[in-house]
């Protein structure tokens, strides 16, 4: 079966003053398969949006290939738009004065949808995403995390096969984050595919397949969420940290010695509110954890690294710079 | 009605929602009495009672340049500027229509100009201007709200594309109404100057207007199908550079810029 998404040695330049130029997207060669939630994760600047953009038919790229369920992006825009739609985080992109109702019933238009099929989803989708009851008021008085819902019910309305969410919940409080990933898993259990342009990695591990990492327009990686651990030298953890936790940090260098003198632990190291320590297989985390329990400390357990930690570890520690 | 027709109608239906809900869309429509008073009082100070239909005229005129210059010239700019172009832009039906339609209801509201100076003249002066040949004054209206659209959708691309769109906008209203004849018959502009203005529709409507006015509208189907032709010119231009817009901002990736 064809790919939802198939994207080949894609370059995208651009040209700032004085002629020097940007590059936003090296070489990148990526893979969606059908009915995947795929995550795009990497810093400020990496290529994201660029790539988001690229494959919604709104920018063109320099070179290199995209296809869209077997459509090029460049030769066939207009078949890749009814196919796709995009989320775009933010406040912006919608009519404020006028009311949610009436901003799908435009924005329908634009997909050649007719009056009665808009109405007919406005009013689906409306109820879906929980804004039935706000339907007819200006979307000026929405809360973002209402915006947001009402930019996914924007994307979803000509019933797009593979949906671009770029950033969709930033912004957003922690109850809205959980209700709006509910959803997108909701319409993937529908057979669409997501590609989900993020910083949030509790995002990712929650909603995604897969996710890549890309960092100044090149893939870094591509791999199972699930398994993303492996990525780092394809190490076994054990974290441990006392009960009581203001003596998380207190637990003596004697006890973390020793056990970094374990055969079995390859090194210890200390994280924000516990400690990690890295074994070299399975048996040998089964020892620690019982070498600690021995200890009194009874708040360990088997772990691997987290999508974080392999981003930070991957992307590296930048500070602020871009 | 086919899709495309439908997304005109949708975006006119928008325009017009969103006029009703900020009244600054309308302001032109509170500028065009006094427009009327003023020119009014000249015209009867003047003791020149063959010239109150033309005082009464040019404050509609002058409100549907004001609407195809200063509303639909921002159709474009603000939907970038509200990050609203990127989804537009990413749909499968041409920004033109869109833009078509709703500088088609931005027209329409300003041709409400017509009534009120008409009202004003009735109302605050006591002046009803009687149109001798009306049949041909609605073509000429109709025919003139047509080419104000095709304007419109030019001005709109212009201003979208211009660096300078605010000066751009404050800089094209009084050339406009000079060289459109919309105050004073272009016969008395200077001889170097007529040609050009032949190339303004509003020369044209602006004559026809007070000619159906006064009973002397001999060439009118000349003068209607110049006015048609002219609009249609600029339609053209404008669904151009609209797709230019376009095709500018998704090889530069200025889709979401404003």
């Amino acid at each position: 079966m064809e790919a939802a998404v198939s994207v080949s040695s894609l370059r995208r330049t651009y040209e700032r003053r004085r002629k020097d130029t940007v590059v936003a997207l090296d070489d990148l060669t990526l893979t969606i398969a059908r009915n995947e939630i795929h995550g795009l994760l990497g810093p400020n600047g990496a290529g994201k949006t660029t790539l988001v953009r690229i494959l919604s038919t709104v920018l063109l790229p320099t070179s290199g290939t995209a296809r869209v369920l077997g459509h090029d992006v460049v030769a066939e825009t207009t078949a890749v738009r009814s196919l796709v739609g995009l989320v775009l985080g933010g406040d912006r992109g919608l009519y404020d004065r006028l009311s949610a109702r009436r901003n799908l019933l435009f924005w329908g238009a634009l997909y050649k949808l007719d009056a009665r099929t808009v109405r007919r989803r406005a009013d689906t989708l409306l109820e879906r995403v929980g804004l039935a009851e706000r339907a007819d008021e200006p979307v000026e008085r929405f809360s973002r995390g209402m915006r947001q819902r009402l930019h996914l019910a924007r994307g979803l309305l000509h019933e797009p096969r593979v949906l671009f969410l770029d950033e969709p919940t930033s912004g957003l409080d922690p109850v809205a984050a959980v209700a709006f990933r509910r959803l997108v898993l909701e319409l993937r259990d529908e057979g669409r595919t997501f590609l989900l342009a993020t910083h949030d990695m509790d995002e990712a591990t929650a909603l995604c397949d897969r996710v890549t990492l890309i960092d100044r327009g090149r893939r870094l990686l591509t791999d199972d969420t699930a398994n993303i651990g492996r990525l780092l030298g394809d190490r076994e953890c054990v974290d441990f940290a006392h009960d009581d936790p203001a003596l998380t940090h207190a637990l003596n260098h004697a006890l973390t010695d020793a056990l970094a003198a374990l055969p079995e632990v390859v090194d210890v190291e200390r994280l924000d509110d516990r400690w990690r320590a890295h074994t070299a297989d399975r048996e040998g985390s089964r020892r620690v954890l019982a070498w600690l329990v021995e200890r009194d400390v009874l708040t360990a357990r088997h772990a691997q690294p987290t999508l974080e930690e392999v981003y930070l570890r991957t992307v590296g520690d930048r500070g602020m710079r871009v | 009605m086919t899709s495309y027709l439908r997304v005109v109608w949708q975006a006119f239906l928008l325009q017009a929602a969103l006029a009703r809900r900020g009244p600054q869309n309308m302001l032109m429509l509170l500028v065009t009495p006094m427009q009327t008073a003023g020119l009014l009082s000249l015209t009867l100070h003047a003791h020149r009672p063959d010239a109150v239909a033309n005082a009464v005229i040019a404050p509609g005129l002058v409100g549907l340049w004001v609407a195809a210059l200063d509303y639909a010239g921002r159709v474009v700019p603000e939907d970038q500027w509200a990050g609203r172009f990127t989804p537009m832009v990413a749909a499968p039906v041409p920004l033109t229509l869109v833009v078509a339609g709703r500088v088609a209801a931005v027209v329409l509201v300003g041709a409400v100009a017509f009534a009120e100076s008409w009202l004003v003249a009735a109302a605050g002066f006591g002046r009803v201007v009687t149109v001798d040949e009306p049949g041909v004054f609605v073509l000429a209206v109709a025919a003139t709200c047509l080419a104000s659209v095709g304007t419109a959708m030019l001005l709109s691309g212009v201003i979208a594309l211009s660096r300078a769109r605010d000066v751009l906008q404050n800089s094209l209203s009084y050339p406009f109404y000079i060289l459109g004849g919309v105050v004073f018959p272009i016969a008395v502009l200077p001889l170097w100057v007529r040609p050009l203005s032949r190339l303004v529709f509003l020369s044209w409507s602006a004559q026809l207007l007070r000619d159906a006015a006064h009973g002397t509208a001999r060439h009118w189907p000349l003068s209607l199908a110049v006015i048609l032709a002219l609009g249609a010119a600029a339609l053209a231009g404008g669904m151009w550079l609209t797709r230019r817009i376009v095709d500018v901002a998704r090889r530069k990736g200025t889709v979401g810029y404003a």
